[in-house]
């Protein structure tokens, strides 16, 4: 299921908000709008949060986590941590992390086992990622861009890199993550596909702006339609790809 | 775990050239038999080497690098690796090579191969990892320096006595050897004090070192070979390792290499240092009484927690520790202290005669902060440093003592001209009446020092050259009107309103409020069109004083009126909510509504009993609220006798 929604008229859905598969952490925004359509979704699922970090609503790219733990910067406030603490299941690992680049969610892109980081990132960050997620860590970078968690939304099912990723890069990285990849773009062309949108096992949102072709990649590519695999992304969807316009 | 120790010089077997013994550096613990045989001490704690420096091949401890396969089948584009398995993939992902390749791509350089990787490896110890990239900063920064300043010593050692003139420490760390076999008179061996075990005079080194050799394995040293304790705590970090000093001999790529074995580490973390504001939440509660906010709470579980970690820690290693040879620990401060000794059941003993702190500046506690500590302990300092020179050069040092002292204080700062003191003091004592607004004091203070109006202000200022400027920046429309049409008739002008400062704005763009602007409209009305181009300025059409006295005045009317509706409102809001307290609370409904001083009062005395209580303990507490209800019933009785 891939639902579209906008932040206070951004489209940056993942710049608002964290999706895993046993949490969702939303911003605090203006209107519940944005929060409701997680809620509608995951209510009765997983628990949907709504928090700061740091006092500020860019929660999406300042946090990383996945199915068994939760990675926040090091100016997360005491508060926050334990309104976390408080909010998320006590499976949940939750760790603030002491990082020169402390927007863990642009350099940190991870599903439930195998995590693609910013290539300047700490040793004990990259082993306290490997400890908190329970992931193996690899330094990588995206299409030559460093932000790994900006330009890749990963999940367990597959994934979505930058647009102008080479073949020879997807299947590097495919052959890693052991997730099927495909290049694409999302909020009507935009590159940054990891800020544009997030995405668990069960459900992707991403903005109001993307188009069908896109939606139909993401429902394809992350399996979350009926009968949609990857493979018919060779067949009918072949053409209408954004990768063969690159 | 293992960490490439000084590498060993060629084989024992043939008595290598001299020169080549010092061509890689050496382990305090395995040095060749013909150096040490014929080491001396120099000098007499005189320490011959203030430009000390790590053999420039070696400085810091380098990575092992990983031997990723060569022979390989799924690709990796970057460095041109194929592998065969996915497990070797992700082996080669992780690689060292693949991770500098990877920076390499960043900075817009070609990649390496593995046998170029290899060779840079060994040549200059480029840190791959994050967090030793800073290290290697410092690293790279400091070589060619300590190369240069070791150069600069052998040239022209009297360069330097200004350096070496400085008051020295008694005992110097590192205790300074030399040997015939040397290639030079003016090489030096140094070797910490703080590394030799049971060292009282100096000159016992050269006794003493021959017993501590070792012989290097190829097996694995056990617990039972000789070992040191180092450890370090602070900030929330702990690390700790008990190293063999027994080094392990491992082949690679065709040379035999040394290795330190790490026989156990342990790291931990916790949040125990108080954001922003710093120092331990224990120190801040000692100083300032426990805090009871979320983060305090937390903190202070955290320091108990890593306390007891790390002496569950300890105990766990208690056999080590006791037949440890030394024991290096880092550990400032009375908290961290305390964390080690003192406690029932203590390992360590502060008293103990092994323990050694670490003679040079650590960092962050950290298991690769230990490893390059203990290379650091181990290793032996080459100096190259003409003693000789060194001599002639501090005793022609000590007899300049006195006529040099003086030529060295520092050349006073340029002395101020009088007009310039006086310039300073005009800009101040105005900037300060502008401050205090007050218009009238400035316009007499420019008259009677005979000073224009359009006044520079000195040091002058990019933003407000002058002090027209000041005034309507600050907002201060009196002074800027003052400024503006307070000139005596006769010789004086008034202040230019068109002098424009460094970013091309006149006085009136940069005024702040809207009565500041108007005051240029009111200036326009008195000065006359012909006095100044006002539009120019974009200074609005202009206003009699009376205009602006009554828009003035009818803005502070409003304003008024505005505040006392405010007031009002907010009385009314507090009488009411007495009432929708009292409608809530059972005993305040009882009496029909309280006042508000009342309802104040009332939950004051209570806040202050509580407060009052806190401390205590609960037989105290439970004594006070007996006293408290005794003294109450003693009230009633005496209440109804009186009735």
């Amino acid at each position: 299921m891939a639902v579209r929604a906008q932040f206070e008229n951004s489209n940056e859905v993942g710049v608002f908000a964290t999706l895993t598969n046993s949490y969702a952490l939303v911003a605090i925004g203006g209107s519940e709008n944005f929060y409701s359509v997680f809620e509608a979704e995951l209510a009765d699922v997983i628990p949907v949060v709504h928090t700061t970090i740091a006092g500020t609503r860019i929660v999406g790219r300042l946090t990383a986590g996945n199915r068994q733990g939760l990675l926040l910067p090091t100016s997360t406030t005491d508060q926050e941590l334990q309104h976390l603490r408080n909010a998320l299941p006590d499976t949940v690992k939750i760790q603030r992390i002491e990082e020169r680049l402390s927007a863990l969610g642009n350099v940190i892109c991870c599903n439930d086992h195998v995590a693609l980081v910013h290539p300047d990132i700490e040793r004990e960050t990259e082993e306290l990622i490997s400890d908190v997620l329970g992931v193996e860590v690899f330094r990588q970078t995206i299409a030559d861009n460093v932000l790994t968690g900006s330009y890749c939304a990963l999940s367990n099912q597959g994934g979505i890199v930058h647009p102008q990723t080479s073949i020879q890069d997807q299947d590097e990285l495919s052959s890693l993550l052991q997730v099927p990849l495909v290049a694409g773009s999302i909020n009507r062309g935009s590159a940054v596909v990891g800020a544009g949108m997030v995405v668990n096992d069960w459900m992707a949102v991403t903005g109001l702006d993307t188009t069908a072709t896109e939606l139909s990649v993401v429902e394809s590519v992350f399996r979350l339609g009926e009968g949609q695999a990857p493979s018919n992304i060779n067949t009918s969807l072949k053409d209408s790809l954004v990768e063969s316009f690159y | 775990m293992a960490a490439p120790l000084p590498q060993p010089a060629a084989p024992p077997a043939a008595p290598a050239p001299t020169n080549d013994l010092l061509k890689r550096p050496l382990y305090v613990f395995d040095l060749p038999s013909e150096i040490l045989t014929s080491l001396v001490v120099r000098g007499s704690g005189h320490d011959p080497a203030p430009t000390v420096s790590p053999s420039a091949e070696d400085a810091g401890p380098t990575e092992p690098s990983k031997e990723a396969d060569p022979t390989a089948g799924m690709s990796c584009t970057l460095c041109g690796v194929k592998s065969n398995t996915i497990q070797e993939q992700r082996l080669h992902a992780k690689s060292d090579v693949h991770r500098f390749n990877m920076k390499r791509k960043i900075r817009k350089q070609p990649p390496v191969s593995e046998a170029e990787f290899e060779k840079m490896m060994e040549g200059l110890s480029e840190s791959i990892s994050g967090s030793d990239s800073s290290s290697s900063d410092d690293d790279a920064s400091s070589d060619p320096l300590a190369v240069l300043l070791r150069k600069k010593a052998v040239l022209n050692a009297t360069d330097d006595k200004d350096e070496d003139s400085a008051p020295r420490r008694h005992r110097s760390p590192i205790v300074w050897l030399s040997s015939p076999l040397l290639p030079t008179a003016a090489t030096s061996l140094g070797i910490y004090r703080a590394i030799i075990p049971n060292l009282t005079e100096e000159n016992d080194i050269v006794s003493l070192l021959p017993k501590l050799q070792t012989q290097p394995t190829t097996t694995a040293p056990t617990t039972s070979s000789p070992h040191v304790f180092l450890c370090m705590i602070g900030g929330g970090h702990f690390a700790a390792a008990v190293i063999s000093i027994v080094p392990k001999l491992t082949k690679r790529s065709g040379v035999v290499e040394r290795e330190a074995v790490v026989l156990a580490h342990k790291t931990f973390h916790r949040y125990t240092t108080r954001r922003k504001q710093g120092g331990s939440q224990a120190a801040n509660d000692a100083a300032k009484g426990a805090a009871h906010s979320a983060g305090s709470s937390l903190r202070r579980y955290n320091e108990a927690a890593l306390t007891a970690d790390i002496r569950a820690v300890l105990s766990g290693w208690k056999e080590m520790l006791d037949s440890s040879i030394l024991l290096f620990i880092r550990a400032t401060g009375t908290n961290n202290r305390r964390t080690l000794f003192g406690y029932d059941n203590a390992v360590l003993k502060s008293s103990d005669p092994r323990i050694r702190g670490f003679p040079f500046s650590t960092r962050r506690a950290t298991q690769s902060e230990l490893l390059r500590c203990f290379v650091e302990l181990t290793r032996v300092k080459v100096s190259h440093v003409d003693e000789a020179a060194l001599l002639v050069a501090s005793a022609a040092q000590t007899s300049a003592s006195t006529t040099s002292t003086p030529a060295k204080t520092p050349a006073a700062k340029p002395k101020l001209s009088k007009e310039e003191t006086l310039q300073l003091q005009h800009t101040t004592t105005l900037t300060t009446l502008l401050r205090r607004s007050k218009a009238p004091a400035i316009v007499t203070y420019l008259n009677s020092n005979k000073l224009p109006f359009t006044y520079y202000l000195n040091p002058s200022n990019h933003h407000t050259p002058t002090l027209l400027h000041l005034a309507a920046s600050q907002s201060n429309p009196m002074v800027v009107l003052a400024l503006l049409t307070k000139a005596p008739n006769g010789n004086k002008e008034p202040a230019d309103p068109l002098i424009r400062n460094a970013a091309g704005k006149t006085a009136y763009d940069l005024a702040g409020d809207k009565s500041t602007r108007e005051v240029f409209r009111v200036a326009r009305q008195e000065l006359g069109e012909a006095m100044f181009d006002w539009d120019s300025m974009g200074v609005g059409s202009p206003l009699s004083r009376k205009e602006y006295d009554a828009a003035v005045e009818h803005e502070k009317v409003a304003k008024e009126a505005e505040e006392k509706e405010r007031r009002e409102k907010e009385t009314t809001r507090l009488r009411n909510m007495p009432d929708a307290s009292s409608s809530g609370g059972s005993s305040a409904a009882g009496k029909g509504g309280m006042s508000l001083h009342e309802v104040l009062g009332t939950n004051a005395a209570t806040a202050a009993r509580e407060e009052a209580t806190k401390g205590l303990s609960e037989e105290a507490k439970r004594r006070l609220e007996r006293e408290r209800r005794a003294r109450a019933a003693e009230e009633r009785m005496k209440r109804l006798s009186g009735k």
